[in-house]
């Protein structure tokens, strides 16, 4: 399977990334950085190339179909996204030091993946359906921005605390202020918010299509509408009640919590329609 | 403070409470924590299988606080409820509040507001104000938005604004909340679910709902023609199909073969590949012949079931091995004939020649067993589906509206200064995104700073 060595090579350059992301940042050497944002980009059209060569792939073998359908699939997707949505960031911002709190999700993601069966299975009758697509992206891309936005909030409190003692030495003084780590907390979930919703509402469609129900509070649905009330309340406290730093970060570090929960733990804990954990 | 809460009614302390974005986000904390329970707990199981897990006091508890169905108890749905209630009043009040701020902006920009701006920039112009005027105007309209102007004690006031709609985002996305809940309010009052096999080549009229309380007369039959199975080259399933007809006045008026994910629908109501297992034992396939060869028809013998033949007797097939005497599959029958005691022989599958030997006026041939399937499927109306779906789009939008546009305001101040030359004042502010206004305000500024030289 050669999508799998593009995966393994994938897991390696997110490994170096996050190693040089984290070395810069103990070095305070900004150059190291650079060759991160080489190594992502370079990671970036590894892995999209090892999507398209599975896709590719399961056509060989008869049975072609989007590659995001297991829990490995799932894994490496959700590494895919969470990368590309960190580059865009780092563009944006034009600061590295996200990288060393951010790509080691991806990094970590991958090292699980790796652990998991990687082999093409063809689609149970369930979910040969197009409302797969929509669903599994919409869903993918918020919840690579609340990883993102997770990474950042962890940022967030060790800068915090050091500002609070005026220290602007060591490894996190690098980090970029305080105010724009917020700022980033905050603008990573309105992107995500808006696509968990719109993934949450395919998923309704989808199974109301398949099973005439579009909600049945089975532990995946309910675990999204948790994640979901939690960044609402989120959104609610930071935009009316003014809920800014570290009150901010911790409700972002929760709900990243509730969206592993969603996203892994239902399945590899909990039992209902989308065990793809157990096989 | 103390004294103003002192003289609020008990009508006003209660209208507070409901309009509070604390009860908002407290609300939204309590449903996110206590929804949990429910996907640790399993929901809706037999009572056997709980008594097996919790002990009896445990049970009694979880069972108290209908821990066992919480998203349909009473203090869930309460709950649902309050979050309702909440977000209709917290709307209620903020709404006419916003559309008077929208409707009536403050065009003209004073002193007050000046310093409420956080990006305000000034500067002289030698000339006469109404010119000045003109040209800002334009430049606004070119670069940003046409401007409202106003006159006031000699002054000239320029208002312009963008992204208004965001605003509404958020009671577009509140509101589409509430036609969620009410979609599906009318679709649990005014639909129903049901699930019901139906076994190959029967058909059905009614579907028990409500846990089998209760019959769902559909007003037409639907009928199972065939249903079948296949499967990957590696034995996993790749599809379950059903072939369904639907009968009004004993004619068929629709018919379509369903798949997980393809159901048929007819009328609003839609019937959905849910399940499908093999109905009673398996029959055999026996032909019937002359001895002459002439064909006399076809049996289908279940398991000791006697199945009479005129002018013959009574056949029975009463065993069935798979592989009788190392030949194949084959069928054991017992024929009693009037009269006479009952003849017991094999019918090998496949070899008519075989029974042939036996000399008598008939002959079986053993075409194989077949299992008659039924097929599961699961039946719905739901009239407030769409409106759901209309609730959900509703949702996109108000949140894309409330997150990614942003309301965006400029003031141009213009007063004759002291000195004969024009006075200009430029200030700015947007609802959200202000660093990225911040840029679009520094190129206004010397766009409308170039204007008109």
């Amino acid at each position: 399977m050669s999508n799998v060595i593009l995966f393994n090579l994938t897991t390696v350059l997110f490994g170096v990334a996050s190693g040089l992301y984290l070395g810069a940042l103990y070095a305070k050497n900004e150059k190291i950085s650079v060759f991160g944002t080489w190594v992502c980009a370079l990671a970036a059209v590894v892995s999209t190339a090892a999507l398209g060569v599975r896709w590719y792939e399961s056509y060989q073998m008869g049975i072609g179909r989007i590659p995001v359908t297991n829990l490995y699939e799932s894994l490496v997707f959700f590494a895919w996204s969470v990368n590309l949505f960190y580059l865009v960031v780092e563009r944006k911002y034009r600061n590295r030091t996200f990288g060393g709190f951010v790509m080691p999700i991806a990094f970590f993601t991958m090292v699980f993946a790796v652990y998991n069966d990687s082999s093409i299975q063809p689609l149970v009758p369930a979910l040969q359906s197009y409302w797969l697509h929509a669903h599994v992206i919409t869903c993918f891309v918020g919840y690579a921005a609340f990883a993102v936005s997770a990474g950042v909030a962890l940022m967030y409190l060790l800068k915090a605390r050091q500002e609070e003692a005026k220290i602007s030495e060591g490894v996190v003084g690098l980090l970029p202020a305080c105010k724009m780590l917020d700022d980033l907390v905050y603008r990573a979930i309105i992107w995500g918010f808006p696509f968990l919703t719109a993934g949450i509402i395919t998923g309704a469609a989808w199974a109301n299509y398949a099973w005439g129900t579009y909600w049945s509070w089975d532990p995946k649905e309910t675990w999204s509408l948790i994640v979901w009330l939690v960044y609402a309340a989120f959104l609610h406290a930071r935009v009316t009640r003014g809920w800014h730093g570290k009150r901010a970060a911790i409700l972002s570090l929760v709900g990243f919590l509730a969206t592993i929960m969603c996203y892994l733990g239902v399945n590899l804990v909990l039992s209902g329609l989308h065990s793809y954990g157990g096989g | 403070m103390a004294d103003e809460k002192r003289t609020l009614s008990p009508m006003d302390r209660v209208w507070n409470f409901f309009i509070s974005v604390k009860l908002a986000i407290l609300t939204l904390i309590v449903l996110a924590a206590t929804s949990i329970l429910g996907t640790i707990i399993e929901q809706n199981q037999p009572p056997e299988k709980y008594h097996k897990i919790y002990e009896d006091w445990a049970f009694a508890l979880l069972d108290r606080l209908n821990l066992f169905d919480m998203y349909h108890s009473a203090w869930f749905l309460l709950m649902l409820v309050l979050f309702t209630v909440n977000l209709f009043c917290c709307t209620i009040d903020r709404f006419p509040k916003m559309l008077k701020v929208v409707r009536n902006p403050r065009t003209k920009l004073d002193e007050n507001l000046e310093k409420t701006l956080s990006l305000t920039d000034r500067w002289k112009k030698k000339g006469n104000l109404p010119e000045w005027a003109g040209k800002y105007a334009e430049a606004l309209s070119a670069s940003f938005a046409k401007p409202k102007v106003t006159e006031v004690d000699g002054q000239v006031h320029l208002y312009a604004e963008t992204g208004v709609a965001s605003r509404f985002g958020v009671y577009v996305t509140h509101l589409s909340i509430i036609i969620i809940f009410i979609g599906a309010i009318l679709g649990n009052v005014l639909g129903f679910k049901g699930y019901v096999n139906i076994p190959e080549g029967e058909m059905i009229s009614k579907v028990p709902v409500r846990g089998g309380i209760l019959m769902q007369d559909l007003g037409f039959t639907v009928r199972c023609n065939a249903f079948s199975l296949e499967t990957y080259p590696s034995g996993q399933p790749k599809a379950y199909k059903s072939d369904l007809s639907v009968i009004e006045g004993g004619r068929e008026v629709a018919r379509k073969t369903i798949v997980v994910n393809d159901p048929l629908q007819h009328k609003g109501i839609w019937f959905y590949q849910s399940s499908y297992g093999q109905a009673g034992g398996a029959t055999a396939q026996v032909t019937v012949s002359r001895k002459d060869g002439t064909p006399m028809g076809a049996l289908a013998l279940a398991a000791n079931e006697p199945v009479p033949i005129d002018g013959y007797g009574i056949v029975r097939g009463v065993n069935y091995e798979q592989n009788f005497q190392g030949i194949g599959p084959a069928l054991q029958v017992v024929v009693e004939k009037p009269g006479q005691p009952a003849a017991s022989f094999w019918l090998v599958q496949g070899r008519p020649d075989l029974d042939r030997q036996r000399t008598d006026s008939l002959v079986f041939s053993f075409g194989g067993l077949s299992s008659k399937m039924f097929t599961g499927l699961q039946v719905a109306k739901d009239p407030g589906v769409n409106i759901v779906w209309l609730g959900c789009a509703l949702m996109v939008i108000g949140l894309i509206m409330a997150f990614f546009l942003s309301h965006q305001r400029v003031w141009v101040r213009l007063a004759q200064g002291t000195d004969g030359r024009v006075e200009v004042i430029l200030a700015g502010s947007a609802s959200r995104n202000r660093l990225a206004f911040e840029k679009r305000f520094e190129k206004l500024q010397t766009g409308v700073k170039a204007a008109g030289q």
